[in-house]
Protein backbone atom coordinates (compact mmCIF):
# COMPACT_ATOMS: atom_id res chain seq x y z
CA UNK A 1 0.00 0.00 0.00
CA UNK A 2 1.32 3.20 -0.81
CA UNK A 3 2.34 5.94 1.96
CA UNK A 4 1.10 8.86 -0.33
CA UNK A 5 -2.45 9.00 -2.58
CA UNK A 6 -2.04 7.38 -6.12
CA UNK A 7 -4.81 8.85 -8.84
CA UNK A 8 -7.56 6.12 -7.69
CA UNK A 9 -6.58 4.95 -4.23
CA UNK A 10 -6.46 7.13 -0.46
CA UNK A 11 -3.22 6.26 0.98
CA UNK A 12 -2.54 4.16 4.06
CA UNK A 13 -1.97 7.40 5.60
CA UNK A 14 -5.28 8.94 4.57
CA UNK A 15 -6.71 5.54 5.31
CA UNK A 16 -5.82 5.01 8.66
CA UNK A 17 -7.50 8.39 9.63
CA UNK A 18 -10.53 7.61 7.99
CA UNK A 19 -11.21 4.42 10.15
CA UNK A 20 -9.55 5.28 13.15
CA UNK A 21 -11.31 8.36 13.43
CA UNK A 22 -14.95 6.61 11.89
CA UNK A 23 -14.33 3.76 14.67
CA UNK A 24 -14.08 6.71 17.41
CA UNK A 25 -16.63 8.51 16.52
CA UNK A 26 -19.19 5.30 17.02
CA UNK A 27 -17.39 5.02 19.85
CA UNK A 28 -18.36 8.31 20.87
CA UNK A 29 -22.32 8.41 19.53
CA UNK A 30 -22.35 4.99 22.14
CA UNK A 31 -21.24 6.39 24.84
CA UNK A 32 -23.22 9.75 24.72
CA UNK A 33 -26.17 7.93 24.23
CA UNK A 34 -25.37 5.31 27.77
CA UNK A 35 -24.53 8.77 29.18
CA UNK A 36 -27.44 10.68 28.65
CA UNK A 37 -30.31 10.07 30.59
CA UNK A 38 -28.28 8.69 33.78
CA UNK A 39 -28.34 10.59 37.00
CA UNK A 40 -25.16 12.37 37.92
CA UNK A 41 -23.34 9.61 39.53
CA UNK A 42 -20.31 7.41 39.12
CA UNK A 43 -21.56 5.37 35.73
CA UNK A 44 -22.52 8.88 34.45
CA UNK A 45 -18.81 10.40 35.45
CA UNK A 46 -17.09 7.49 34.04
CA UNK A 47 -18.92 7.38 30.68
CA UNK A 48 -18.16 10.92 30.19
CA UNK A 49 -14.98 10.86 31.36
CA UNK A 50 -14.31 8.05 28.49
CA UNK A 51 -16.41 10.50 26.16
CA UNK A 52 -14.12 13.28 26.54
CA UNK A 53 -11.32 11.54 26.44
CA UNK A 54 -11.93 10.09 22.80
CA UNK A 55 -13.38 13.50 21.97
CA UNK A 56 -9.80 15.18 22.51
CA UNK A 57 -8.32 12.60 20.83
CA UNK A 58 -10.59 13.00 17.91
CA UNK A 59 -10.02 16.88 17.90
CA UNK A 60 -5.74 15.95 17.75
CA UNK A 61 -6.11 13.52 15.20
CA UNK A 62 -8.31 15.49 13.11
CA UNK A 63 -5.37 18.70 13.52
CA UNK A 64 -3.17 15.86 11.69
CA UNK A 65 -5.37 14.69 9.47
CA UNK A 66 -6.71 18.07 7.72
CA UNK A 67 -2.54 19.02 7.83
CA UNK A 68 -2.55 15.42 5.61
CA UNK A 69 -5.30 16.82 3.64
CA UNK A 70 -3.99 19.95 2.75
CA UNK A 71 -0.63 18.39 1.25
CA UNK A 72 -2.03 15.25 -0.29
CA UNK A 73 -3.95 15.54 -3.07
CA UNK A 74 -7.26 12.39 -2.54
CA UNK A 75 -7.93 10.74 -5.45
CA UNK A 76 -10.32 12.16 -8.34
CA UNK A 77 -13.84 11.55 -8.09
CA UNK A 78 -15.30 8.79 -10.98
CA UNK A 79 -15.22 10.70 -14.26
CA UNK A 80 -19.26 9.79 -14.66
CA UNK A 81 -20.16 12.01 -12.04
CA UNK A 82 -22.68 14.84 -12.43
CA UNK A 83 -22.17 18.62 -11.48
CA UNK A 84 -24.99 17.82 -8.39
CA UNK A 85 -23.09 14.86 -7.66
CA UNK A 86 -19.93 16.03 -7.19
CA UNK A 87 -20.84 19.63 -5.41
CA UNK A 88 -22.76 17.44 -2.28
CA UNK A 89 -19.60 15.16 -2.44
CA UNK A 90 -17.69 17.97 -2.24
CA UNK A 91 -20.13 19.83 0.61
CA UNK A 92 -20.49 16.80 2.76
CA UNK A 93 -16.42 16.46 2.96
CA UNK A 94 -15.81 19.89 3.84
CA UNK A 95 -18.78 19.71 6.54
CA UNK A 96 -16.86 16.44 7.78
CA UNK A 97 -13.65 18.29 8.21
CA UNK A 98 -15.35 21.29 10.13
CA UNK A 99 -17.48 18.41 12.75
CA UNK A 100 -13.86 17.02 13.06
CA UNK A 101 -13.26 20.32 15.09
CA UNK A 102 -16.51 21.73 15.96
CA UNK A 103 -17.90 18.59 18.30
CA UNK A 104 -14.93 18.14 20.52
CA UNK A 105 -14.16 22.29 20.33
CA UNK A 106 -17.86 22.54 21.69
CA UNK A 107 -17.88 19.46 24.39
CA UNK A 108 -14.63 21.32 25.55
CA UNK A 109 -16.04 24.66 25.62
CA UNK A 110 -19.26 22.72 27.49
CA UNK A 111 -17.09 20.92 30.19
CA UNK A 112 -15.18 24.89 30.65
CA UNK A 113 -18.41 26.23 31.29
CA UNK A 114 -20.32 23.76 33.59
CA UNK A 115 -16.55 23.67 35.43
CA UNK A 116 -15.45 19.91 34.59
CA UNK A 117 -11.98 20.32 33.35
CA UNK A 118 -11.19 17.69 30.23
CA UNK A 119 -8.81 14.98 30.94
CA UNK A 120 -6.79 13.09 28.77
CA UNK A 121 -7.29 9.41 29.93
CA UNK A 122 -6.18 10.80 33.35
CA UNK A 123 -3.01 11.73 31.63
CA UNK A 124 -3.20 15.23 32.24
CA UNK A 125 -5.63 18.05 32.41
CA UNK A 126 -6.69 20.38 29.47
CA UNK A 127 -6.96 24.01 30.46
CA UNK A 128 -10.71 25.25 30.61
CA UNK A 129 -11.04 27.24 27.66
CA UNK A 130 -13.66 29.49 29.48
CA UNK A 131 -14.79 30.38 32.76
CA UNK A 132 -17.73 29.24 35.00
CA UNK A 133 -20.67 29.83 32.59
CA UNK A 134 -24.64 27.90 33.22
CA UNK A 135 -25.98 30.17 30.28
CA UNK A 136 -23.33 29.31 28.16
CA UNK A 137 -23.19 25.80 28.98
CA UNK A 138 -26.92 25.26 28.14
CA UNK A 139 -26.19 27.14 24.96
CA UNK A 140 -23.22 25.03 23.84
CA UNK A 141 -24.57 21.95 24.88
CA UNK A 142 -27.66 22.49 22.44
CA UNK A 143 -24.65 22.99 19.69
CA UNK A 144 -23.51 20.14 20.61
CA UNK A 145 -26.52 18.00 20.08
CA UNK A 146 -27.32 19.44 17.42
CA UNK A 147 -24.00 19.32 15.80
CA UNK A 148 -23.96 15.62 16.52
CA UNK A 149 -27.53 15.07 14.77
CA UNK A 150 -26.07 17.02 11.39
CA UNK A 151 -22.94 14.55 12.09
CA UNK A 152 -25.26 11.53 12.51
CA UNK A 153 -27.44 12.49 9.40
CA UNK A 154 -24.18 13.53 6.90
CA UNK A 155 -22.28 10.45 7.90
CA UNK A 156 -25.42 8.14 7.10
CA UNK A 157 -25.42 9.97 3.61
CA UNK A 158 -21.79 8.93 3.53
CA UNK A 159 -22.33 5.63 3.78
CA UNK A 160 -25.61 5.31 1.19
CA UNK A 161 -23.37 7.21 -1.19
CA UNK A 162 -20.19 4.90 -0.87
CA UNK A 163 -22.40 1.76 -0.71
CA UNK A 164 -24.76 3.71 -4.02
CA UNK A 165 -21.20 3.87 -5.45
CA UNK A 166 -20.39 0.53 -5.19
CA UNK A 167 -23.26 -1.83 -6.19
CA UNK A 168 -25.11 0.72 -8.25
CA UNK A 169 -22.60 2.54 -9.95
CA UNK A 170 -20.17 -0.56 -9.62
CA UNK A 171 -16.83 2.20 -9.82
CA UNK A 172 -14.40 2.42 -7.58
CA UNK A 173 -15.08 4.87 -5.04
CA UNK A 174 -16.07 2.77 -1.73
CA UNK A 175 -12.94 0.26 -2.30
CA UNK A 176 -10.25 3.01 -2.87
CA UNK A 177 -11.08 3.73 1.06
CA UNK A 178 -10.51 -0.32 2.01
CA UNK A 179 -7.57 -1.38 2.96
CA UNK A 180 -6.71 -4.87 1.51
CA UNK A 181 -8.73 -4.72 -1.31
CA UNK A 182 -7.07 -3.61 -4.88
CA UNK A 183 -8.21 -1.18 -7.04
CA UNK A 184 -9.59 -1.63 -10.48
CA UNK A 185 -7.50 0.35 -13.25
CA UNK A 186 -9.23 2.73 -14.56
CA UNK A 187 -9.20 3.21 -17.88
CA UNK B 1 26.07 27.42 92.04
CA UNK B 2 25.44 25.90 88.91
CA UNK B 3 22.23 24.40 90.27
CA UNK B 4 21.00 27.56 91.01
CA UNK B 5 21.19 28.64 87.86
CA UNK B 6 19.81 26.23 85.90
CA UNK B 7 16.85 26.59 88.64
CA UNK B 8 17.11 29.98 88.38
CA UNK B 9 16.67 29.79 84.41
CA UNK B 10 14.44 27.36 84.42
CA UNK B 11 12.08 29.77 86.78
CA UNK B 12 12.44 32.55 84.45
CA UNK B 13 11.47 30.33 81.02
CA UNK B 14 8.49 28.79 83.09
CA UNK B 15 7.11 32.38 84.05
CA UNK B 16 8.26 33.48 80.49
CA UNK B 17 5.99 30.31 79.34
CA UNK B 18 3.06 30.74 81.56
CA UNK B 19 2.94 34.87 80.87
CA UNK B 20 3.36 34.29 77.08
CA UNK B 21 -0.27 31.83 77.46
CA UNK B 22 -1.60 34.64 79.08
CA UNK B 23 -0.54 36.80 76.48
CA UNK B 24 -2.42 34.49 73.49
CA UNK B 25 -4.32 37.00 71.56
CA UNK B 26 -7.70 36.04 70.40
CA UNK B 27 -9.54 36.14 67.12
CA UNK B 28 -12.37 35.45 65.23
CA UNK B 29 -12.13 34.88 61.47
CA UNK B 30 -13.68 37.66 59.05
CA UNK B 31 -16.99 35.73 57.00
CA UNK B 32 -16.53 37.58 54.54
CA UNK B 33 -12.84 37.64 53.89
CA UNK B 34 -11.95 34.44 55.15
CA UNK B 35 -11.69 31.00 52.61
CA UNK B 36 -12.18 27.97 53.01
CA UNK B 37 -11.24 25.65 49.52
CA UNK B 38 -10.47 22.51 48.77
CA UNK B 39 -9.27 20.55 45.58
CA UNK B 40 -10.26 16.76 44.67
CA UNK B 41 -9.65 14.85 41.67
CA UNK B 42 -12.62 13.71 39.34
CA UNK B 43 -12.16 12.15 36.31
CA UNK B 44 -8.43 12.71 35.96
CA UNK B 45 -9.14 16.30 36.55
CA UNK B 46 -8.65 19.01 39.43
CA UNK B 47 -11.75 20.48 40.64
CA UNK B 48 -11.82 23.34 43.54
CA UNK B 49 -15.00 23.75 45.67
CA UNK B 50 -15.59 25.99 48.62
CA UNK B 51 -17.05 26.51 51.91
CA UNK B 52 -19.33 29.70 52.15
CA UNK B 53 -20.15 29.17 55.97
CA UNK B 54 -17.35 28.57 58.65
CA UNK B 55 -16.80 30.29 61.90
CA UNK B 56 -13.31 29.98 63.42
CA UNK B 57 -11.96 31.03 66.49
CA UNK B 58 -8.34 31.81 67.40
CA UNK B 59 -5.90 32.15 70.30
CA UNK B 60 -2.62 32.17 68.84
CA UNK B 61 0.43 33.64 69.66
CA UNK B 62 3.65 33.24 67.79
CA UNK B 63 5.60 32.93 70.62
CA UNK B 64 3.29 30.88 72.86
CA UNK B 65 2.16 27.78 71.56
CA UNK B 66 1.49 25.75 74.06
CA UNK B 67 -1.55 27.96 74.38
CA UNK B 68 -2.59 28.51 70.92
CA UNK B 69 -5.53 27.15 69.51
CA UNK B 70 -7.57 27.20 65.91
CA UNK B 71 -11.15 25.87 66.43
CA UNK B 72 -13.06 25.67 62.93
CA UNK B 73 -16.78 24.93 62.55
CA UNK B 74 -17.74 24.32 58.96
CA UNK B 75 -21.16 24.51 57.16
CA UNK B 76 -21.43 21.53 54.98
CA UNK B 77 -24.51 22.58 53.37
CA UNK B 78 -22.78 25.49 52.29
CA UNK B 79 -20.57 23.63 50.06
CA UNK B 80 -20.01 25.31 46.32
CA UNK B 81 -18.06 23.57 43.74
CA UNK B 82 -19.67 25.76 40.86
CA UNK B 83 -21.88 23.24 39.91
CA UNK B 84 -25.12 23.10 40.81
CA UNK B 85 -25.56 19.21 40.03
CA UNK B 86 -22.31 18.56 42.00
CA UNK B 87 -23.03 20.28 44.96
CA UNK B 88 -26.64 18.29 44.80
CA UNK B 89 -24.59 15.51 44.67
CA UNK B 90 -22.40 16.45 47.47
CA UNK B 91 -24.82 17.08 50.03
CA UNK B 92 -26.64 13.58 48.81
CA UNK B 93 -26.53 10.47 51.67
CA UNK B 94 -23.68 8.80 49.89
CA UNK B 95 -20.76 12.06 50.06
CA UNK B 96 -21.05 14.78 52.76
CA UNK B 97 -25.02 13.16 53.99
CA UNK B 98 -25.80 17.00 55.39
CA UNK B 99 -29.15 16.06 56.70
CA UNK B 100 -27.60 13.86 59.45
CA UNK B 101 -23.88 15.60 59.38
CA UNK B 102 -24.21 19.34 58.88
CA UNK B 103 -21.28 20.68 60.09
CA UNK B 104 -17.93 19.48 60.72
CA UNK B 105 -15.50 20.68 63.12
CA UNK B 106 -11.51 20.90 63.21
CA UNK B 107 -9.51 21.66 66.54
CA UNK B 108 -6.18 21.50 66.50
CA UNK B 109 -4.34 19.62 69.62
CA UNK B 110 -0.73 20.72 69.16
CA UNK B 111 0.89 23.46 67.27
CA UNK B 112 4.35 23.83 66.60
CA UNK B 113 7.15 25.94 65.24
CA UNK B 114 8.84 24.97 61.56
CA UNK B 115 11.22 26.05 59.04
CA UNK B 116 8.48 27.63 57.02
CA UNK B 117 5.61 28.48 59.40
CA UNK B 118 3.95 26.49 61.94
CA UNK B 119 2.40 22.80 61.82
CA UNK B 120 -0.33 21.24 63.83
CA UNK B 121 -1.94 18.04 64.84
CA UNK B 122 -5.80 18.58 65.18
CA UNK B 123 -8.88 16.40 65.18
CA UNK B 124 -10.87 17.06 62.19
CA UNK B 125 -14.57 15.36 62.68
CA UNK B 126 -16.08 15.43 59.07
CA UNK B 127 -18.90 13.07 58.28
CA UNK B 128 -19.22 11.81 62.07
CA UNK B 129 -15.62 10.42 62.00
CA UNK B 130 -13.28 11.97 63.80
CA UNK B 131 -9.29 11.69 63.19
CA UNK B 132 -6.26 13.39 63.39
CA UNK B 133 -5.68 15.69 60.06
CA UNK B 134 -2.40 17.69 60.26
CA UNK B 135 -2.12 21.37 58.83
CA UNK B 136 1.24 23.50 57.50
CA UNK B 137 0.04 27.35 58.11
CA UNK B 138 1.76 30.69 58.26
CA UNK B 139 0.60 33.27 60.73
CA UNK B 140 1.09 36.60 59.44
CA UNK B 141 0.60 40.09 61.98
CA UNK B 142 0.44 43.44 59.68
CA UNK B 143 -0.39 46.69 60.83
CA UNK B 144 -3.30 46.22 58.98
CA UNK B 145 -4.59 43.06 60.71
CA UNK B 146 -3.28 39.23 61.65
CA UNK B 147 -4.02 37.04 58.62
CA UNK B 148 -3.62 33.05 59.16
CA UNK B 149 -2.99 30.73 56.07
CA UNK B 150 -1.90 27.53 55.16
CA UNK B 151 -3.15 23.49 53.95
CA UNK B 152 -3.73 19.97 54.63
CA UNK B 153 -4.23 17.12 52.75
CA UNK B 154 -6.59 14.40 53.84
CA UNK B 155 -8.29 10.88 52.22
CA UNK B 156 -11.95 11.27 52.16
CA UNK B 157 -12.34 7.42 52.52
CA UNK B 158 -10.72 8.37 56.15
CA UNK B 159 -13.73 9.73 56.83
CA UNK B 160 -16.17 7.92 55.62
CA UNK B 161 -17.35 10.05 52.49
CA UNK B 162 -18.11 8.47 49.52
CA UNK B 163 -20.40 5.18 50.14
CA UNK B 164 -21.91 3.17 47.57
CA UNK B 165 -20.17 3.64 44.04
CA UNK B 166 -18.74 6.49 45.47
CA UNK B 167 -16.26 4.44 47.73
CA UNK B 168 -14.30 4.14 44.21
CA UNK B 169 -11.21 6.25 43.68
CA UNK B 170 -11.09 5.62 40.04
CA UNK B 171 -13.53 8.38 39.50
CA UNK B 172 -13.16 10.48 42.15
CA UNK B 173 -9.68 10.52 44.33
CA UNK B 174 -9.57 9.59 47.88
CA UNK B 175 -6.72 12.40 48.44
CA UNK B 176 -7.93 15.89 48.82
CA UNK B 177 -6.23 19.06 49.21
CA UNK B 178 -7.45 21.76 51.48
CA UNK B 179 -6.29 25.14 51.80
CA UNK B 180 -7.42 28.08 54.13
CA UNK B 181 -6.71 31.70 54.31
CA UNK B 182 -8.42 33.20 57.72
CA UNK B 183 -8.25 36.79 58.48
CA UNK B 184 -8.28 37.55 61.88
CA UNK B 185 -10.24 40.28 63.86
CA UNK B 186 -9.64 40.24 67.68
CA UNK B 187 -12.25 38.98 69.63
CA UNK B 188 -14.03 41.41 71.03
Amino acid sequence: MPISSSPNRYSAVAQGFHWIIAGLIVTQFTLAWMAEDLPLGMHKLALLARHKSFGMTVLMLAVFRLLWRLFNRPPELPAGMSKTERVLAKGTHVLFYILLFAMPLTGWLMSSAKNYSVSWFGRFTWPDLIGKNEQAFELLKTTHQTLSWLLFAIAILHILAALKHHFWNKDDVLRRMLPFTKSEKRS
Amino acid sequence: MKRIIVAAATAVLLSAAAAGADNVAGYTADAQQSKLEFTGVQAGAEFKGVFHKFTAAVDFAPDALAGSHIDVQIDMNSVDSMDKDRDTTMRGKDIFDVAHMPTAHYVTKTISKTAAGFSAVGALTLHGVTKDVPIDFQFTNAAGGAKLAGTAKLNRLDFGVGQGDWKSTEWVGDAVKVSFSLVLKPKS
